[in-house]
């Protein structure tokens, strides 16, 4: 890659993925609004949010930690930043490294714990709720969705490189055991972002805010900045994982973003037409039903990759 | 200082306090905030924390028990700050003047902890769902 | 049972009460004294049932008062226990809450607000007055403006 190139590619990756996530924030709002009938916000809303929360002053309660109450959406928003510059990357240079694909799930895993952190750091009883539902979440989903990463590298054969599995020939949602395992990483990951029907970490009318209770000014911002981004990094995995990715030339790049608008529509279909379900639901949501259809997908995804039946 | 204003009149987040009402003031504000009225437009969003709220949506008149904790909430709603006071008996008592339990409307409270706070009235009993929408539009663009 | 059935069930306590009223078809006012409403209590939520609703207390010009309200819900009948507390210095009553505990609440709301003393209450504390409120001092008495 030439010189000047790379250059501006680090020097725009950072301020395109914020632009891109505020507006993908837009469309999940304008969405939303469309579906109950109404207007709904302007195009600068999300940034205007920003803007103004950054204007706001710092409140930090007394009994607060203040280190890690500080240094949490640090934390949760620099592992997200990091996760959109390593897709970018390996979209830009279709060059990746053996094992990325983990070092993208546990960047993913980052967020989440920073949550906990934050939440547990803010030394309020409304807060301790919300981390606690937000622990027992993640443990609830976390196993689903590796487990439905697993039935891609075992249709793969083995690899673990984000560009050989984005560059396979049968996009892996094309097969049974595969667009299994998207429909539950589609819920694994509706969790990880918090929308509903698995927001009850922050539920805003049960528990006053919850995780993110006692949050204010510049540091919500940066947690509002680090959920937009999330919008903008999770479906970009899911795309690249299941859909067939970005590809080399700008056809597959068209498809590409086409594929990762139809998986935010989803996210938020689902999003507005389900009510929000209890912390012990959902644990046996993932645990009983997600893990018996990852069942059945692992071992028809190792029955079809050992006779190479591909639609299996 | 102008620049956080102004961004505080494009998205104003609202935090509902209710100081003793009897709740007519309290379903107006509730049926502002469903999808009919649609205030997302304007940028106004209904948020569970004080301390991410830009404006105080106040009702009722404030009875001794409330007073205290209406200071509190103002104290930790993060500056800058509007407080809207909804309906006639927050404005100025309205028909609980004499009440036994009655300490005073909620614009003297709130400046017993802080002489310039910027307060909106909107009167009525209760005031309608656009009327509540004028009057803080109208607030808003006077910043 | 229906209406005959549970006027006749009221009859069984007449001995106890000063006067039975019946303004109109389903609504039904039992006076007695102060003294005897434990008993009276007791004997219409347990013995005929019926379902305890709420319970008033009222300043009247001469003496306290404190009505009882119950539910037949079979025929929409509300039977009313209006007890007499002739006491206007210190005025007492027993308290219905050892065997009917729904109505532990609205008897500290009436100890707030009143001033009416309810012996054998389990838990009397302020209940809607404010933290700061003086002791002894009653808003809704008439003698307090």
């Amino acid at each position: 890659m030439d010189t000047p190139l790379n250059i501006l590619f680090w020097i725009a990756v950072i301020p395109v993925t914020i632009a891109l996530g505020l507006c993908a924030t837009w469309i999940v709002r304008k969405v939303s609004a469309l579906v109950q009938w109404r207007v709904g916000p302007p195009l600068l809303q999300p940034c205007y949010d920003v803007m103004k929360l950054l204007g706001k002053e710092i409140l930090i309660p007394e009994q607060a930690h203040q280190g890690v109450f500080t240094a949490a959406p640090v934390i949760g928003f620099a592992s997200v930043l990091l996760l959109s510059i390593m897709f970018w990357r390996i979209g830009v240079t279709q060059k990746a490294f053996a094992g990325d694909i983990i070092v993208a799930i546990y960047l993913m895993v980052l967020p989440s714990l920073a949550l906990i952190m934050g939440g547990s750091a803010s030394g309020s009883p409304h807060a301790s709720l919300g981390t606690s539902r937000e622990m027992k979440l993640v443990m609830a989903y976390e196993l689903p969705l590796i487990l439905a990463f697993i039935v891609v590298i075992i249709k793969s054969g083995g690899v673990l490189q984000l560009s050989r599995i984005a560059g396979l020939e049968h996009a892996p949602v094309l097969s049974i055991s595969g667009a299994l395992a998207f429909l539950v990483s589609l819920m694994c990951i509706q969790a990880k972002l918090g929308y509903i029907p698995f927001d009850m970490a922050e539920a805003e009318t049960e528990l006053a805010s919850g995780i993110l209770m006692e949050y204010s000014g510049a540091l919500l911002a940066v947690w509002k900045l680090m959920q937009a981004t999330m919008l903008v990094a999770l479906p970009m995995f899911l795309v690249t994982v299941f859909l067939g990715g970005f590809g080399p030339n700008l056809n597959g790049w068209l498809i590409g973003l086409g594929m990762y608008v139809l998986v935010l529509v989803l996210i938020i279909l689902i999003k507005n037409t389900n009510p929000r379900v209890r912390i012990d639901q959902a644990m046996k949501f993932f645990w009983v039903y997600c893990f018996l259809i990852l069942a059945i997908a692992v071992s028809l995804a190792i029955i079809g990759n050992t006779f190479k039946i591909y639609w299996l | 200082m102008s620049w956080k204003i102004s961004a505080l009149k494009k998205s104003p987040w609202v935090f509902h306090v209710n100081t003793g009402a009897c709740n007519n003031c309290d379903i107006e504000i509730v049926n502002l905030l469903t999808p009919k009225f649609d205030v997302e437009r304007f940028g106004i969003k209904l948020v569970g924390s004080p301390r991410h709220a830009d404006a105080l949506l106040v009702t009722g008149v404030v009875t001794q028990q409330a007073a205290p904790r209406l200071q509190e909430v103002y104290r930790q709603t993060a500056k800058p700050c509007v407080v809207f006071v909804i309906g006639a008996c927050a404005c100025d008592k309205g028909i609980f003047t004499t009440g036994y339990h009655v300490v005073g409307p909620v614009d003297k409270i709130i400046k017993e902890v802080d002489p310039n706070a910027i307060i909106a009235y909107v009167p009525g009993c209760p005031p309608k769902p656009e009327a509540i929408i004028s009057g803080v539009v109208k607030a808003l663009s006077t910043l | 049972m229906n209406q005959e059935e549970l006027n006749k069930k009221l009859e069984q306590i007449s001995d106890k009460l000063i006067a039975v009223e019946r303004p109109l078809e389903d609504r039904v006012f039992l006076l007695c004294e102060s003294e005897n409403s434990y008993q009276l209590n007791k004997f219409l939520f347990e013995d005929v049932p019926l379902r305890f609703v709420v319970a008033t207390g009222i300043d009247a010009e001469d003496c306290f008062e404190v009505l009882y309200h119950y539910s037949y819900d079979q025929t929409g009948c509300i039977v009313t226990l209006r007890a007499f507390i002739r006491d206007r210095e210190k005025p007492a009553i027993e308290s219905i809450s050892p065997f009917l505990p729904g109505a532990e609440w609205i008897e500290r709301e009436m100890h707030d607000i009143l001033g009416i003393e309810f012996k054998n209450h389990p838990d009397m504390r302020r209940l809607i007055l404010a933290d700061d409120w003086p002791e002894g001092v009653y808003p809704l008495r008439k003698s307090s403006s």
